[in-house]
This record gives structure tokens, C-alpha cells and sequence, in this order.
């Protein structure tokens, strides 16, 4: 069966402020595949992601992302998430003041909204809380709490992973999902990942180690270094790169070039 | 005579009353010679010539406002849970009450004629000192007084509505005193509400006694037409133990000033003030806090979070004096700013007065914008941009209204 492409990034370039950050990169995601990023601290890793979810200050010069087919580029952050874009931080931003309810009841019904579907009314919105939330072992008394204020480490990865199951993106990228995570807690959350996915939708996974990816097992993997993918492969690659460390790649690319 | 246009010869009920006569005469020949400028130290940031040059029209008239007044029942939905007292166009709403045991509520006129309250008439401010409630002196009509006896609690909350539909070009003048006795609970919403447009003035004294060992909860809400002048002073006397909460919210009106005055009279006294604001563009926020710890052990607090539009001013002044005998007394003040645009102006100005040692006094003031971050957040989980800013509007107000126990009335301060 041919696979349909979800992401597609042609040529990208990109700066914050004057810094150029992102400098011809291609990638080409496909609907159902897993993929994920490796890379040295600064390489602009997390500057994709912003890229990819429309944050200001994050300006592309050049080339083309198209998302379902459509131009990314044209729609505002909001869209993006509408159409089914999902960004898990690698930290989350605690908002004193934001129920965590309020805050999940207002995005689940701006996407339903969106997608012509009826929006939930408190009990019913409620109700799929209460169950979404047990079945990754988030208690209710967190939900009543303001949005990732005190929430520890694992707490927010775990909150991360409930706004994924209730707003069922089709694409979700994965910030360093894995950082603050004792080996429990990142059990947990990747098995909560692991049970959202599905033929129709795509994860890009961002990381620095091997060890999140043997647990979420992605399709291909890729090594990025400032600002470009520099090679890709399957799982091997990120055993050999835990081996070898990123400086090996690093220099293969500079006696190519 | 400098303020003519503020004083109109009007016939008022009891004018042939020589006592009711010599307060309104009082009254007056302090507005006589009064300048209402910003020279004045405690309306430096507020300039309200603009309101002395209107030429408003006077509300009297002794009736009060028929049953069968034009101002509907906007409180209906609130009939079971709340006691209701209604002003139509600055005057009250005469019916009955169906009052529970234990509180009394009685027109001002009634209470003028019967010559009843007299010593709490004035008991908590001086009229001297005070030009808007002076101006409100000399029309001195229009009122209740509620009286909770002693150790009366569990009380419904009783919420006074000023309703004012028909209000163009109006002055509204209205007294109430609020007498709590010893060991009684009250938990008291004045509701302003205006959603037209018009221009008038509401110029409105409270004076609160809180005898020992009582507990009285204002809320205020005010949420008037954006070209209406709204100036306020609250008289509060604070007695041993006992405790006085205000919890305001501002929104509307093109100049409000809120002004509240509190004695802390003995050993123990609590007073509590909470303000949230929302400055629109072109209006201005005064809100104006003197507390005076008068004798040991007493504590006050006063909190407020603004909200400041493109071009709105506000002025925040919050004085705590602590006397000379007022030892182990705490003084608390904050102030936090949210600014959405530009040309925004801030008056904040903090006055301690302390004359006592050993006492716990503080003040501080923040502002900021909202957070770029925390609205990506919203924004990136599918929120528009325009709902995720009131959301982050709201979170900076939340946390006063957290301290809002009564649910029902907490409702009632949703923007």
C-alpha cells in the first residue's frame, strides 16, 4: 500500500531574530510512522517544533512545510492545533489562574468546534476527563489544580499526554518528552503514548537519548546538526550513535563535505 | 460661589425638619467653598472638574420609586437567595421586604423623619474632609439603613441594585448605613449595573459599624456605562474583633473613584480590602484606601489586580496609619498590574504613616504584559488567540477572586 505523506518539509530555512537556525531541511512524514529526531544541544531541535507550531519570533525565509496537503505556513498557531498539530513541550508553561478543567474544556471544544462536531457541555466534558485522566493514572484532584503549577516533573509529562488523548492530533511531536522522567514515570507516559497511536496519525519524536526510543519505537530515525538532517536511518542508528557519541557523525559530515 | 452648578434649589422631603435642614445646610456650605482640583492631595490623580461643569439634573423625591416603576425585576433571578433592596434611578424601591428575624431595613426618609440613627448619621468620616459625600449631604435623602441585631448570623446575603435605566444627565445621591451588632454576620452585594450609554453621576456614602465580635462581607460590582461618573466614599468603624472584608470589582464608568475609610477602633480589628479592575481606554480608576490602626493588635490588608486597556488611567492610593498606642499591628498592601496596550498610566502610591514600634507594615506593586509563553501554550492546544488573552485576563484576577467563598456571589464577579 502507498503510503500518504501527513508532513512534508522542502528546503526549509529559518531564523530567530538574525540567527539563522534552520538551514535546508527536508523531511517527509508519513501517516502512521514514527520518526524521530536525535541531536547535539543547540543544533535547533526545539526551534523546529516552534517552527512546525507557528510560534512567534520564528520566521521561515525559505522553502515550504505542507501539513494534509495544505500550506502550514498560512494558518496561525490555533489553526495549526485545530488541524490536528500537537506540540508537548519539553517544558510546560504553568499558567497560575488557568484551571486545569477550564483550560482542557476550552481546547477540546475549540477543536471539536473546528472539525463541525458538537462541543461538550461540563458534564459531559467531565466525564470523558474523569475517564481519559484515570486511565493515565492522573487523579482527579489534579484537575482541579492551576495549569502545570507545582506539578512535578512527571506530572506534566503525564498532563501532556492527556491533552494528546483528548484532543487526538494526527500529529504530535514530542519535545524531549523524556527530560525530568525517572525510569517509572517515563515508563507510564510512554506507554501512554504508545496506546494513541494509530495508522492514521504520526509522531516525530525529539530527543538526546536512546533510551526513550526503546520504549517508543520509532520508524526512522534522524540525526540533526545545525540545523540540517545529516543522516538517516532505522533503530540501529541510535544504538550506534549511543555507542559513538554525536562527534563521529558530526565529523563524517565535514570530511564529506 | 464657585460650585453653582452643583447646587440647585431642589425640594427635598423634610426641608421644614430643622434638624434634617441643618445637615443638608452643613452640607452645603462645604461644597461652597470646597475646591474640587487636583491640587488637593487626595484627588491629585483624578481630576473631576469635568464632572463639577456638568450640569446634572437632581433626583428627589421623598415617594421613593412606585411598584409599578418602569424598572422591571432585573434581580429576579436572585429572589430566593438573596435579600433584595432596589434604588430606580437613585431612588428606592419601596415594597416589603419579607425580612427574616433578627435584621431591619428602613428608608432614610423614614429615618430622618423619625430622627432615629442619629449617632451613626456622619459617625464615620468628616464631612469636611470628604467634597463628593458633602455634595451627596446636601441632597441627604435617599437611603436605607440596615440594621443586623446582636448575634444574628446565617443571614441570607443581602444585595442592594442600583438600577438606573432612565439616567441621563442625573445625579444620584443615596446614604445607607450598614449597623452590624455585636457577634452578628452579614455577608452585603451592592450591584451597579448601567448597560447604556448615558451620563450621570452616582454619588453614593456607605457607612459600616462593626459593634464586637461581627463579621460583615462587602461586595461590591460595579459594571456601569462606559460615560458615567461614579464617586464613592465607605465609612467603615471597626470594633474589637470584629472583621470588615470588601471585595470590589470596576468595570465601566468614565471616571469611578472608590474610596474607602476604615478606623480600626480596638484591640483586634481586621479590615480587608480587595479590589479588581478592568481601566477601558479613555476611562480612569481611582481607587482610594485610608485605614487607620487606632489601637493595638489590629491588621489590615489591602489587595488589588488591574487590568489596564490601551489609554486607561488609574490611580491606586492606599494609605495605612498606624497611631501611637496601635503596637504589634500589621499593615499589608499589594498592588499588581496586567497591561494589554500602550498609553496605559498608573498612578500607584503607597503612604505609610507609622508612629508606633514593633509593628509588621509592607507595600509593593508589580505590572507586566501578558505572557507570550503561557498564550502560545493556550493558543497551541486549539484556543483562539482572543479567548486564551481573556483567559490569561481572568487567571490575574482569579486570585483575589479565590477568596470569594460565596459561590453564588463569586458569580456575580465573572466579567
Amino acid at each position: 500500500m502507498l503510503k500518504k505523506p501527513l508532513l512534508e518539509i522542502k528546503n526549509l530555512f529559518a531564523k530567530v531574530g538574525d540567527k539563522e537556525i534552520i538551514k535546508g531541511l527536508n523531511l517527509v512524514i508519513n501517516e502512521g510512522e514514527v520518526h524521530a529526531i536525535m541531536g547535539p544541544n543547540g543544533a535547533g531541535k526545539s526551534s523546529l517544533s516552534y517552527i512546525l507550531s507557528g510560534k512567534d519570533g520564528y520566521e521561515v525565509t525559505s522553502g515550504e512545510i505542507l501539513f494534509k496537503g495544505k500550506n502550514l505556513l498560512e494558518l496561525n498557531t490555533e489553526e495549526r492545533a485545530r488541524e490536528g498539530m500537537f506540540l508537548s513541550l519539553q517544558y510546560p508553561t504553568e499558567i497560575p489562574g488557568v484551571v486545569v478543567s477550564n483550560f482542557l474544556k476550552h481546547s477540546l471544544n475549540a477543536v471539536r468546534k473546528y472539525k463541525g462536531e458538537e462541543e461538550l457541555d461540563t458534564v459531559a466534558f467531565m466525564k470523558l476527563l474523569r475517564l481519559k485522566a484515570s486511565e493515565l493514572g492522573i487523579s482527579p484532584e489534579m484537575l482541579k489544580r492551576f495549569v502545570n503549577v507545582g506539578f512535578s516533573g512527571g506530572e506534566k509529562k503525564r498532563f501532556e499526554t492527556l491533552q494528546m488523548a483528548l484532543l487526538k492530533p494526527v500529529f504530535s511531536i514530542l519535545d524531549e518528552i523524556d527530560s525530568g522522567l525517572d525510569i517509572d514515570a517515563l515508563k507510564t507516559v510512554s506507554e501512554g503514548v504508545n496506546a494513541l497511536r494509530r495508522e492514521d496519525n504520526s509522531f516525530l519524536v525529539i530527543t538526546n537519548y536512546q533510551r526513550l526510543l526503546s520504549y517508543i519505537v520509532p520508524d526512522v530515525i534522524h540525526i540533526f546538526a545545525d540545523g540540517k538532517i545529516i543522516k538517516s536511518g532505522d533503530k540501529e542508528l541510535a544504538i550506534e550513535l549511543e555507542k559513538n557519541g554525536y562527534a563521529s557523525f558530526l565529523n563524517e559530515e565535514k570530511n564529506e563535505e | 460661589m464657585k460650585n453653582n452648578s452643583l447646587i440647585k434649589d431642589v425640594e427635598l422631603f423634610l426641608d421644614d425638619k430643622p434638624s434634617v435642614y441643618a445637615l443638608r445646610s452643613k452640607a452645603r456650605l462645604v461644597v461652597e467653598k470646597v475646591f474640587f482640583s487636583k491640587k488637593d492631595e487626595a484627588w491629585k490623580y483624578t481630576d473631576v472638574r469635568e464632572i463639577i461643569n456638568k450640569d446634572f439634573e437632581i433626583v428627589a423625591d421623598n415617594d421613593g420609586c412606585k411598584n409599578s416603576c418602569a424598572c422591571g425585576n432585573e434581580c429576579n433571578e436572585c429572589d430566593d437567595v438573596f435579600i433584595k433592596i432596589k434604588f430606580c434611578n437613585g431612588r428606592i424601591h419601596i415594597e416589603d421586604y419579607n425580612l427574616p428575624k433578627g435584621i431591619k431595613v428602613v428608608v432614610l426618609p423614614e429615618v430622618l423623619y423619625e430622627g432615629e440613627y442619629k449617632k451613626y448619621l456622619y459617625g464615620t468620616f468628616n464631612i469636611e474632609e470628604h467634597p463628593f459625600a458633602a455634595l451627596n449631604g446636601v441632597y441627604l435623602e435617599q437611603g436605607v439603613v440596615i440594621e443586623v441585631e446582636k448575634g444574628v448570623k446565617n443571614l441570607k446575603p443581602l444585595v442592594i441594585c442600583y438600577n438606573s435605566d432612565d439616567s441621563e444627565n442625573r445625579m444620584f445621591n443615596i446614604h445607607n448605613m450598614i449597623i452590624l451588632g455585636k457577634g452578628s454576620e452579614l455577608e452585603i452585594v451592592e450591584d451597579y449595573k448601567n448597560s447604556s450609554e448615558s451620563c450621570y453621576l452616582m454619588n453614593v456614602v456607605n457607612e459600616f459599624f462593626l459593634d464586637n465580635d461581627s463579621v460583615c462581607r462587602h461586595y461590591k460590582v460595579q459594571k456601569e456605562s462606559f460615560n458615567a461618573y461614579h464617586t464613592v466614599l465607605n465609612g467603615v468603624k471597626v470594633y474589637e474583633n470584629a472583621n470588615y472584608k470588601q471585595f470590589y470589582l470596576a468595570k465601566g464608568s468614565k471616571l469611578s473613584r472608590n474610596e474607602t475609610l476604615i478606623n480600626l477602633e480596638k484591640v483586634n480589628a481586621n479590615a480587608e480590602v480587595y479590589s479588581m479592575y478592568i481601566g477601558k481606554s479613555g476611562c480612569l480608576t481611582d481607587i482610594t484606601t485610608n485605614i487607620n490602626h487606632k489601637v493595638k493588635n489590629t491588621s489590615s490588608t489591602q489587595y488589588a489586580k488591574a487590568v489596564l486597556e490601551e489609554n486607561s488611567k488609574a490611580c491606586f492610593q492606599g494609605k495605612v496609619r498606624i497611631e501611637k498606642d496601635a503596637i504589634r499591628s500589621v499593615g499589608n498592601q499589594l498592588h499588581k498590574a496586567l497591561y494589554l496596550g500602550d498609553g496605559a498610566e498608573l498612578n500607584c502610591k503607597p503612604e505609610l504613616e507609622i508612629y508606633a514600634d514593633d509593628v509588621k507594615c509592607s507595600h509593593g506593586a508589580s505590572s507586566g504584559e501578558i505572557d507570550g509563553e503561557q498564550l502560545f501554550y493556550l493558543t497551541s492546544r486549539g484556543i483562539g488567540i482572543d479567548d486564551a488573552k481573556k483567559m490569561l485576563i481572568d487567571a490575574h484576577l482569579e486570585e483575589i477572586l479565590q477568596f470569594i467563598e460565596n459561590e453564588q456571589i463569586k458569580e456575580r464577579f465573572f466579567l
